[in-house]
């Protein structure tokens, strides 16, 4: 058991690749918001990749080891220590029985994982242990980490002293800017010309009113070719109103003229239109970017999108760890 | 001794609860941030008067690791 | 408009959007649903899963196993394989739901909005107006005077939309710009020419009129309708809303709390879109009742 003593801003279980199969009952996947450092962590204890761990949000928790173990935190660098000692990240270590984990206040990136070997224990729900806590379903009890619960472990033995190739983990921004992929479609033909170049050529500075359910970006106007007008009444009567549709996991959902990309624990259909939908393999970018940074788009291909996913899949391998 | 107490968390500074010149003690709440629609209070590591405020009850957007307030 | 042929469109790179049309047309749910169903039942290991709204599904798919073109090309042939929706008949559960029409709890909600977003009309009596009714009595009677189809789930888990199946309750309505940031749990709202009910207490953007005491939610599975999963509806089942007071609405909720609160289902009918087509021909549509 790992006793929780601190519980962190949000912290909370969850597995990869989150709740599948439930996308037409409206469940969200869930999951963790930056996969590349979640499977990394999952691997350099010998975890299968998927395996349940903790995703720390903006402050990580404070947890105490009833039993020994071998851990790993990978991902945003919350500084943390052991019984007060500075531990690395992106490597295995031991924890001895008794012995407590602080993780503090986000210095860069925004999201931390901590994985630990044999994996996180808690009965998976609807086939998964990822935690989507606004419906308070699965994790722990249904919700975030809350200080004096204890989350049950699968112990097993982990190999202390491996780590992550620095080539093969995801580098953060050093300058509050962000490169984000996007794939234009399913509503970009909504969208007329002038419109489509303001979006891939402007500033989008990510919202303070940004949470795991969606991520709201400021930035200019959006404007419409004829089918945002020309369309039955049915459909409403904003030009990015449309009969409600399933969104796409990372679409960019256009509320009126507010753009908000759809995330890992966000509504799977609604009356919205979607002009661009980020791929799975720019997720990490998002999880890992804080509210003020600014994100610029660019347009690729499907065949595009789908070869970034797999080069970061190959990343997340035995092959990436010494 | 005197205490600078930096913003923990990127976000909106929801509420300042001090001004210059009110005295505090270790554990009083100074000021609330919020991120993700979750409050984040900050409090004060020591006693003391507060001598500077550097935040503002509205303000949007704010980085972490900034000085918010000093105590002396 | 019904398409000739499905529009495919890409969603990053996993997903596939197929729209069957552009109206709110009961065929093109049918579709939607029967192509969900034929995808399910061809086990093809390719597609993970799949999402019927009401005009479209949403695909979600392997791109280790399948490409978009190759998917497109096996959807297009399960389309057409499916046939005329007019053949369709399906099993249709009725559910009748007590529901308090210009409710205080939406009321509430609308009026925090005013003050906190930006001023608004309160929601029944700006739908009236906008469907030139003469106010929200009559709205009343117009959207509580039909039964509604389920034609998906989604948006929150569990949240039902649904199309009024009588074309003389037929109302549009905007939605909210921007959104609400929540919205009482139970409530009865409506966007574009859908409506909704919201299982918990969510942010929305449709205009909302009502409340219902009814759980459609239930992660503890107290009521024997949840035995099978915590989402009290399919797609293929009706609601019909029937008006009540604000006392009726607390006993309810009463019962309901206690545990004693029986679900009032109708579960012996088939859905026939053949003998629905048919009725459809003998109103008169235009007309309000």
């Amino acid at each position: 058991m790992i006793d929780v003593i601190i519980a962190g801003l949000e912290t909370s279980v969850q597995d990869y690749p989150g709740r599948i199969g439930f996308w037409n009952q409206g469940f969200p996947p869930s999951g963790p918001f930056d996969s590349w450092s979640f499977r990394l962590a999952n691997l350099l204890v010998g975890n299968a990749v998927g395996a349940a761990g903790l995703e720390c949000q903006y402050m990580g928790p404070t947890l105490r080891f009833a039993e020994a173990a071998v851990i790993a935190v990978t991902g945003a660098d919350m500084t943390p220590t052991l019984d007060g000692t500075p531990v690395p990240l992106w490597q295995s270590i031991p924890v001895t029985a008794g012995q407590v984990l602080k993780m503090g206040p986000a210095k860069s990136g925004t999201r931390a994982y901590v994985a630990i070997a044999g994996g996180i224990d808690t009965a998976p729900w609807l086939g998964s242990r990822s935690t989507f806590h606004k419906a308070g379903v699965g994790g722990l009890s249904g919700s975030a980490l809350k200080k004096d619960s204890r989350i049950p472990v699968a112990y097993t033995a982990g190999t202390p002293g491996r780590s992550v190739k620095p080539e093969c983990r995801p580098a953060f921004s050093t300058t509050k800017q962000w490169q984000i992929e996007v794939v234009p479609g399913p509503d970009d033909d909504w969208i007329d010309a002038a419109g489509q170049e303001r979006f891939l050529t402007s500033d989008w500075k990510l919202s303070g009113k940004s949470d795991r359910t969606g991520f709201r970006l400021d930035g200019p106007q959006w404007t419409f070719t004829s089918k945002a007008y020309d369309k039955r009444p049915e459909n409403g009567s904003e030009p990015s109103n449309i009969i409600d549709h399933g969104y796409p996991l990372g679409a960019i959902n256009l509320a009126g003229q507010t753009p908000i990309i759809l995330v890992s624990d966000g509504p799977s259909m609604g009356g919205f239109i979607n002009p661009y939908t980020v791929p799975s393999a720019a997720f990490w970018k998002l999880g890992q970017s804080r509210p003020g940074d600014i994100y610029r788009f660019k347009a690729v291909s499907v065949d595009e999108a789908q070869a970034l996913r797999r080069q970061q899949d190959a990343l997340c391998s035995e092959a990436s760890i010494v | 001794m005197s205490e600078r107490v930096e913003t923990q968390v990127p976000g909106n500074m929801w509420k300042v609860l001090v001004k210059a010149g009110d005295i505090v003690k270790a554990g009083d709440t100074l000021f609330i941030m919020e991120v993700m629609k979750t409050e984040v209070p900050h409090v004060a590591g020591i006693d003391g008067t507060v001598t500077d405020v550097r935040i503002t009850e509205g303000e949007e957007g704010l980085e972490a690791g900034i000085v918010a307030v000093v105590i002396a | 408009m019904i398409y000739e042929k499905p529009v495919f469109k890409p969603g990053g790179d996993r997903y596939m959007l197929i729209e069957l049309g552009d109206e709110l047309n009961l065929a093109l749910n049918f579709t939607a649903n029967g192509l969900a169903d034929a995808i399910t039942q061809s086990r093809m290991k390719a597609v993970v899963e799949s999402a019927p709204c009401f005009a479209s599904l949403l695909v979600h798919y392997d791109p280790d196993l399948i490409g978009f073109a190759d998917l497109k090309r096996e959807m297009l042939t399960m389309i057409d394989a499916l046939g005329p929706s007019d053949d369709i008949e399906l099993p249709s559960r009725l559910f009748y739901f007590p529901t308090c029409y210009l409710d205080p709890w939406t009321k509430a909600c609308v009026e925090d909005y005013s003050a906190k977003i930006t001023p608004k009309t309160w929601d029944p009596a700006y739908v009236a107006e906008i469907n030139g009714l003469s106010g929200p009595a009559q709205f009343v009677r117009v959207h509580s005077g039909t039964e509604y189809w389920v034609a998906s789930l989604g948006f929150w888990p569990g949240l039902p939309f649904l199309m009024p199946l009588d074309p003389r309750s037929r109302l549009t309505a905007p939605k909210y710009n921007p959104p609400r940031t929540w919205t009482p749990q139970g409530t009865v709202g409506m966007g574009g020419a859908a409506s909704a009910i919201y299982p918990v207490a969510t942010p929305g953007g449709y205009q909302i009129f009502a409340r219902t005491p009814v759980p459609i939610w239930d992660t503890e599975r107290r009521f024997p309708e949840f035995e099978r999963s915590i989402c009290l509806f399919k797609p293929g089942d009706r609601i019909k809303f029937v008006p009540c007071s604000v006392e009726e609405f607390n006993e309810v909720e009463a019962e309901v709390a206690a545990g004693t609160y029986v679900y009032n289902v109708v579960g012996y009918q088939k859905f026939s879109v053949r003998q629905y087509k048919d009725w459809l021909a003998t109103i008169d549509a235009g007309k309000r009742l």
